[in-house]
């Protein structure tokens, strides 16, 4: 008698289980298949790991438009991150497949091995020079302060205290606003899109981050707007293992390929030129320049 | 009030496939708990045997074990476990996970959330298993013995069978909180109903129908209480079956959240 | 090791504050769940189907909802709809309804522990329902209902982890991940926050057990 239970928990494991199985298209990205340039690298690199095993995990965000995002309709991930690493993964000859990182996230899955590479609107700066490597910086972005367009109280970052800011655990702005607004009173998220709606429903009076991922959340929601001057200066670069000179040089040769052939300023038009009106020129600092300015 | 009935804000129901979005994501949910049910199992019933040996020192190592996973938040196993696993078991879990899963049950943190989820199911079960083979009569154990067979005989044939059947219904209520606690894996970042949810509500980067987040949630929460009704209406339909049977009711473990008592009116 | 320890003292007021941000949400939490399950528990037993049906819906639907989505409905799902509730409103009477609907259950079984003779003694001596409630059914009840109350105190401060989680406050697991993504020591983090649960959940155990000594009926 218990057998029969037993054997009916067991079929319908499995058929549950199976049931998942018809997702795997739909689950994993859309990636572009190899491009025609077939380049072979030196063994025990990790590019010729990579093209062995023929993708690279990337990590990026699901949540941020217009750097990182999954669309619910097609399931794809797209943005400006994912953009360049695309371009990384056309230059190594497979396929990206990529994860979510969220800020919080990012350094622990470049150190075990989680994700490869990290593309997800990270700063550049010494601390985490530290414990991870960066690539050359791919973007400048610059801190900013967001509120509700109807909200006339904060003008800029010295109007923060005593009143609700939102950012997310682990990105760089936990610190900038202990120092610049330490009266603020700051509330931690994991991800964005949860300072989004936390604004959105009034519970936080603002959000500190970078004037990209702002920009994002005027565009779902233009009732939002930014104010005050900018607060830092934030370079994204791309994140790699510690130690790994050789994999860092060949990401920052394919950046200042991405700059240098035209994909940049195609790539900030589409994402981020076209909505925020502003033009800007491929960046030209260096990493070492970039770390500098966070000391 | 108007708010929460209003048809507008449960348009998004019915366009394009986002139903279809969150169901996959309660799928993935139900995957992952019965996969750490089964596990648990497992595990549940070899720390029961453990703690029913009349070896001291291990009832009491692993008594101390099942005591820490059961007194520890979930939420914390899981994060640390996520980020303090050494690679290499990531790695060969990717590995030895089966084809036929599907991409999202493969990755390296699935396994972190199920080795959190097994680490403390594991423990509760294995008392509610060691209650069910306490509760048998003490006769039978000796009935065994005079008969002559040996400790796994007596285990396999005599004891377990009927001990384990007397713990079927506090498992399956056990299976009830797994399945609640399988939105906690989101923290993570695996791609579950949860995430699917915020995914939804943030989204008008494309224009489209918005998705409000109390309806989306009410949705989500909707699917969650009709599974786990229907599993505890099969609870309390075991457990009286198990009644009419034997005549006798196991008492319920304490510290478990969702044991389906049925009260018995004097 | 001994950087483990620096870590507890560089950082103790954080984690402290996070200890203490716990503490509250629990105790609170109880409150409200002991307050609200008695009403419940009233409605389960009250002589009318209706009242009975009332109360089982109410059960049914917080022990079968995962507490994290009932968190996120509470507070972004009322501000919503308008409703001004703030994180710690949203997160004590969530976690303590949802204990609530269990400590009904556990008080309905303590209600039905005692004999239906003496409810019907009572009642024939001419004392009302609610007064046999009162003085004589209740006060029984509570003293069967001590050692699961405490199991149910120790899944309290274990979800209270999820409330931090949800509702962006600062209780102790939030303080440990703080901590870990400022100093990018994440073990020594989250073992004395582990060391902090494991405080509440053992002085929940021992003062129980000691309730239960001195109380409890064992039937």
């Amino acid at each position: 008698m218990r057998w029969r239970w037993l054997a009916a928990i067991g079929l319908a494991s499995g058929v549950l289980v199976a049931a998942g199985c018809g997702d795997d298209d739909k689950k994993s990205a859309s990636g572009k298949t190899a491009t025609t340039e077939a380049r072979t690298f030196a063994a025990g690199t990790t590019m010729a790991k990579l093209k062995d095993e023929g993708e690279i995990a990337i990590g990026v965000k699901f949540d941020v438009p217009p750097f990182g995002f999954k669309n619910p309709k097609t399931r794809a991930v797209e943005g400006f991150d994912v953009d360049v690493g695309k371009a990384v993964a056309d230059e190594l000859g497979v396929k990206p497949k990529y994860i979510e990182a969220v800020s919080d996230n990012r350094l622990p899955f470049l150190k075990d091995g989680t994700a490869d590479l990290i593309l997800s609107t990270m700063t550049i700066n010494a601390e985490r020079d530290e414990e991870i490597d960066f690539s050359e910086p791919y973007f400048i972005a610059r801190g900013r302060i967001l509120v509700k367009e109807s909200d006339t109280s904060i003008k800029g970052i010295e109007d923060l205290a005593g009143k609700d800011v939102c950012t997310a655990l682990g990105s760089t702005y936990e610190e900038t606003l202990k120092k610049q607004a330490p009266k603020a009173k700051r509330r931690l998220v994991d991800t964005y899109s949860e300072c989004l709606e936390l604004i959105q429903n009034g519970a936080v009076d603002a959000i500190s981050t970078d004037d990209v991922i702002l920009t994002g959340h005027i565009i779902q929601d233009d009732s939002l707007k930014l104010v005050g001057d900018p607060l830092t200066t934030e370079p994204y670069g791309a994140g790699i293992k510690e130690g790994d000179t050789a994999f860092q040089a060949f990401v920052s040769e394919v950046v200042k390929k991405f700059k240098d052939d035209g994909r940049w300023a195609a790539s900030y038009e589409k994402w981020v030129g076209r909505y925020t009106g502003e033009d800007q020129k491929p960046p030209t600092m260096t990493l070492q320049e970039a770390i500098d300015l966070s000391k | 009030m108007g708010y929460l009935f209003d048809p507008d804000n449960w348009e998004w129901l019915v366009t394009s496939n986002n139903a279809e979005f969150l169901l996959e994501g309660f799928l993935v949910n139900v995957q992952i708990a019965t996969i750490a049910l089964v596990c648990s199992l497992i595990a549940g019933l070899a720390l029961a045997l453990a703690r029913l040996s009349r070896n001291k020192a291990l009832r009491f190592v692993v008594g101390i074990w099942v005591d820490v996973w059961r007194n520890l938040p979930l939420l914390f196993v899981i994060l640390y476990l996520a980020i303090g696993l050494p690679i290499s078991w990531r790695e060969a879990y990717e590995n030895a996970a089966p084809e036929f899963l599907p991409d999202v049950l493969q990755s390296g943190r699935v396994f972190a959330a199920l080795l959190a989820l097994v680490l403390y199911n594991s423990a509760v079960l294995a008392e509610i298993m060691r209650a069910g083979i306490q509760s048998l009569d003490r006769g039978q154990n000796e009935a065994a013995v005079a008969l002559g067979l040996s400790y796994w005989q007596r285990m396999r044939i005599v004891i377990l069978p009927q001990g384990l059947r007397r713990m079927l219904p506090a498992t399956v209520s056990q299976l009830i909180t797994l399945n609640k606690d399988t939105t906690l894996v989101f923290i993570i970042g695996i791609q579950e109903v949860v995430r699917h949810g915020r995914i939804l509500t943030g989204f008008n980067f494309f224009g489209g129908v918005p998705a409000p987040l109390l309806q989306v949630f009410i949705f989500i929460g909707l699917m969650f209480v009709v599974t786990n009704l229907a599993l505890s209406r099969l609870s309390r339909r075991l457990e009286i079956r198990e009644q009419k049977r034997t005549g006798m009711t196991v008492k319920p473990v304490s510290g478990l959240e969702d044991q389906v008592t049925t009260v018995q009116a004097r | 090791m001994s950087s483990w320890f620096e870590l507890l003292t560089d950082n103790f007021d954080a984690l402290a504050s996070g200890f203490w941000v716990t503490l509250r949400l629990v105790g609170a939490s109880f409150a409200v769940a002991v307050v609200v399950g008695t009403l419940v528990a009233a409605l389960r037993i009250a002589p009318s189907v209706w009242l009975q049906r009332l109360g089982g819906v109410y059960v049914e639907t917080f022990r079968n909802v995962p507490l994290f989505i009932l968190l996120i409905i509470a507070y972004s799902g009322l501000r919503r709809a308008g409703v001004p509730i703030g994180p710690w409103t949203a997160g004590i009477a969530s976690l303590g309804l949802y204990t609530a609907a269990y400590v009904a259950e556990v008080l309905r079984s303590g209600v039905f522990a005692v004999s239906r003779g003496q409810i019907e003694a009572s009642l024939s001596l001419g004392f009302g329902y609610p007064q046999t409630l009162r003085r004589i059914v209740l006060p029984q009840a509570v003293r069967t209902v001590i050692s699961p109350l405490g199991s149910l105190t120790i899944a309290m401060i274990k979800n209270s982890a999820i409330v931090g989680a949800a509702l962006a406050i600062n209780d102790l697991v939030k303080e440990a991940r703080i901590i870990g993504s400022r100093t990018f020591e994440t073990d020594a983090a989250f073992f004395w926050a582990a060391v902090g649960y494991l405080l509440l959940t053992v002085a929940a155990t021992v003062a129980f057990r000691q309730l239960e000594r001195r109380y409890a009926i064992s039937r």
